[in-house]
């Protein structure tokens, strides 16, 4: 007789519908023992919902699902996490309240009674030794860093009882887009330690991180898998293809430059803030792009923020087009033409009960507005020119912006801003931040259009190669100061390696 | 002691500080204010407020709020008056008016919980409901006669006899005050009233039961609410349905002052007790001052809205939003 060992996850033909909308159709996919298996696709191809679906957060119209050769109903989210499954969300899912060895800890608050505090924190540092990271447990998650607070999540994933039966699927669900590099390469060495004991889903934008973790690759487009082959047997542009449906990925846009010599859009002098970042200067001329570089305690965030009026700045000058500003605010940076897209896009960038016809007139109205009165129709028909535009999908502007994909309210949340036609200064925070290849062209192109009209970019970009493939000048920061300057414009030789040894 | 005292003194700090001010203020405006026999006052006045903020804190950490506070002590304290050996009638069910009473104070606060929780009504709306249900049974209950009174002596002495040189009614307190932090810190309800006030999304989405959570809080918060009813009729050794007026406005208040944020997630319920005698030596301070009655309730409510501000001020970032 042969052993045959069922496979941890065995999806048949699963279908969920929203409304007329079907999420995802006729999804049969496998999941062995030990094997880490990719899923890619453009945003809106169904990922989420699929993993929704395992994760219990949303129940299947039809088809059967089975862990472990046992046939499965997931009513709720419960089910899921007692079939061991565990799942790291794109957005954390973290109790900022409580401590880390307490969210560790989650799995077993299903009860009501004493809590050994002792126990809670032995098991949390435990958690964390298995992972690897060096973490107080009985720190609070709201003075981590967003990496930091990436492990926890990690942990809590693989923190799944190690002794159980059967193997745990653990899914990782985006979870390197926030990463920096250093941290991208932790995250894949713990995903090859996981295998050991646990199966993986690991959903990604970044191909060259798929092809080199994952065993085999799902892609999916349009609700289904379109392509379902071990990792040796497929190329990037095999990938890319299916994804996108035969299109392949087109080199970075050149742009049109502006004459030299305008005058500057913003200009910064000495800006200072006390443990956030110190003597920071930079122009930026109309057409010019200018990336701020550097890890994530570098301070360049919140030189961004400051320059938008999100956060106090102690001493320094900020002046907008040749004036200097004073009791600096969001609603005078909006008046002087700047436009800031926060990294923190759910809870910055969108209302996210508002629909997109709403979100894109949020900063202007144009001739959407009448006195006090809103002019409904033409709200809708901007609205509607901006969606063709950048091809939104699902092109239904009254939608909720909540009921969009990421990527998609990415695209609404530009259009907010180049909506308005005096846009002098875009402030660009992680623009591109878990957008698939794309809704990431869109935006590059929207961002490169609105640079040839003249408008000065500062752009935090997510990569090193993003800021070396768009800027015209690099900033790189590091513990708050500027650490080095390049202007790309007269140098071309400059590489990733050199940058990051200026970062660190 | 270790067990209860709060983790983290920033907060604490500043009330204590304020604390210490007041006292200063008041002892020099009254030396009175600072005698032994107003301290022992200002603990027998604490107590009732003490009882009710223990659930307060709770249910507000939960990121909901109950006002059925006074209603409750109405419903429970008439009940429990006219159950007990009183001048109205000849019954006298002894612990088992207790029972009844302090029953009815759980029935209405696991309402208020069900009904949030099961059919998410706002909890400010259900509580409200909640909280003339209760007055409406009080006034029931009251009828068109006599306002009953305690027969028991003894019943009528304990709260303001001393132990240990405390007023009983403070010791009841100190005891449920202590109760409630071994119940928010020890216990995974504790902390899962904090994980759900935090965000209730991930709570569900992580397998905890979010609505016994929410449910056990309303009804904690409704036992307390009954057995403050009880003390509050203790204490005046007679009992009406209004007995209860204004309470809400001393709990919730000092809840805040105390670090509970309403949106939820915050806070404890030291700090919240920390709130509680900030108020009612405020209170106290301004009737021995010799404040003009008239003036007493204006001036309280500004001193008020200045403490809160005060308190406050150094936790609000920039672009938090307060609602």
């Amino acid at each position: 007789m042969t052993m045959t060992v069922p496979s941890v996850l065995k999806f048949t033909n699963i279908t969920r519908s929203f409304g007329s909308v079907s999420a995802v159709k006729g999804i049969t996919l496998e999941v062995k023992r030990g094997e880490v298996v990719g899923l890619v696709g453009e945003n809106g191809a169904g990922k989420s919902t699929l993993l929704k679906i395992l994760a219990g957060v949303v129940q299947p119209d039809e088809g059967q699902t089975e862990i472990n050769g046992v046939p499965m109903v997931f009513r709720s989210p419960n089910d899921s996490v007692r079939a061991g499954i565990g799942v790291v969300h794109q957005e954390q899912s973290l109790f900022t309240n409580l401590t880390v060895a307490e969210n560790l800890d989650q799995r077993n608050s299903g009860r009501i009674g004493y809590k050994n505090w002792a126990r809670v924190n032995s098991d949390g540092a435990a958690a964390l030794k298995k992972i690897g990271i060096n973490l107080d447990p009985t720190s609070r998650i709201s003075d981590l860093s967003f990496v930091d607070r990436q492990m926890v999540e990690i942990a809590r994933a693989v923190s799944i009882d190690p002794n159980m039966t059967s193997t745990p699927l653990i899914i990782l669900d985006e979870p390197t887009a926030v990463l920096e590099q250093n941290e991208t390469a932790v995250l894949e060495h713990e995903i090859k330690k996981l295998k050991e004991f646990a199966s993986v889903i690991f959903v990604s934008h970044r191909l060259d991180e798929i092809m080199r973790i994952c065993d085999r690759v799902v892609v999916m487009r349009s609700g289904k898998i379109v392509s379902d082959k071990k990792t040796s047997e497929v190329t990037k542009q095999d990938l890319f293809r299916a994804m996108a449906g035969g299109v392949s990925q087109t080199a970075h846009v050149e742009r049109n430059r502006l004459p030299e010599g305008a005058k500057p859009a913003v200009e910064v002098k000495g800006l200072s803030r006390k443990g956030k970042f110190k003597d920071i200067s930079f122009t930026a001329r109309p057409g010019e792009i200018i990336a701020l570089v550097g890890s994530n305690a570098s301070g360049r965030e919140a030189v961004a923020r400051a320059v938008f009026g999100a956060e106090a700045y102690d001493s320094g000058i900020i002046s907008v087009k040749g004036n200097t500003v004073s009791h600096w605010s969001i609603r005078k940076a909006v008046k002087a033409g700047l436009a800031y897209i926060p990294s923190e896009r759910k809870v910055e960038g969108m209302i996210a009960g508002l629909s997109a016809t709403r979100n894109v007139a949020l900063v202007y109205q144009g001739d959407g507005a009448k006195g006090p009165f809103l002019r409904l129709r033409r709200l809708a028909q901007a609205a509607q020119s901006w969606f063709d535009r950048l091809d939104v999908r699902p092109n239904r502007i009254g939608l909720p912006m909540m009921q969009f994909s990421g990527g998609n309210q990415q695209k609404i949340v530009l259009a907010k801003w180049l909506n308005s036609p005096h846009i002098n200064v875009l402030l660009l925070d992680h623009p591109l931040r878990g957008l698939d290849v794309g809704a990431a062209q869109t935006v590059d192109a929207q961002i490169t259009k609105a640079c040839e009209n003249g408008a000065a970019v500062i752009l935090i970009p997510d990569t090193i190669e993003e800021a070396l493939e768009m800027a015209d000048e690099i900033i790189v920061m590091r513990d708050g100061e500027v650490s080095a300057r390049h202007d790309l414009r007269t140098k071309h030789t400059l590489t990733v390696q050199d940058i990051v040894a200026e970062m660190v | 002691m270790r067990l209860i005292l709060p983790n983290d003194w920033k907060g604490p700090a500043s009330l204590i500080a304020s604390m210490v001010v007041l006292l200063i203020v008041f002892a020099f405006l009254n030396p009175r204010f600072a005698s032994i026999e107003n301290f022992r006052n200002i603990l027998f006045q604490v107590a009732v407020p003490l009882i009710i903020i223990v659930g307060t804190t709770l249910v507000i950490q939960l990121g909901s709020i109950d006002l059925s506070v006074q209603g409750i002590m109405g419903a429970a304290g008439m009940a429990w008056i006219l159950l007990s050996a009183n001048t109205r009638n000849e019954t006298d069910l002894g612990v088992l008016a207790w029972v009844i009473a302090l029953g009815i104070g759980m029935g209405l606060g696991l309402l208020a919980g069900a009904i949030h929780a099961l059919i998410k009504v706002p909890s400010f709306v259900v509580t409200l409901g909640t909280w003339y249900i209760g007055l409406g049974i009080g006034i029931l209950l009251y009828g068109d006669e006599m306002l009953p009174s305690l027969k028991s002596d003894v019943l009528t002495a304990w709260p303001t006899k001393l132990t240990l040189g405390l007023p009983n009614a403070f010791w009841l307190a100190a005891v449920i005050v202590a109760g409630g932090v071994l119940l928010s810190r020890y216990t995974h309800f504790g902390r899962g009233v904090l994980a759900v006030g935090n965000n209730e999304t991930i709570a569900r989405n992580t397998g905890m039961p979010v609505n016994s959570i929410k449910i056990i809080a309303f009804t904690v918060a409704g036992f307390l609410s009954a057995l403050a009813g009880i003390l509050a009729i203790m204490q005046l050794g007679a009992g009406s349905p209004d007995m209860g007026t204004g309470q809400l406005f001393t709990v919730i208040p000092a809840a805040v002052i105390g670090g509970t944020a309403l949106s939820g997630g915050e806070g404890g319920i030291m700090r919240s007790t920390l709130g509680v005698f900030l108020l009612i030596m405020l209170n106290n301070g301004l009737v021995l001052a010799g404040v003009n009655p008239n003036f007493q309730a204006g001036v309280f409510g500004a001193i008020l809205i200045a403490a809160i501000v005060a308190v406050a001020r150094p936790d609000r970032g920039r672009l938090k939003i307060a609602k």
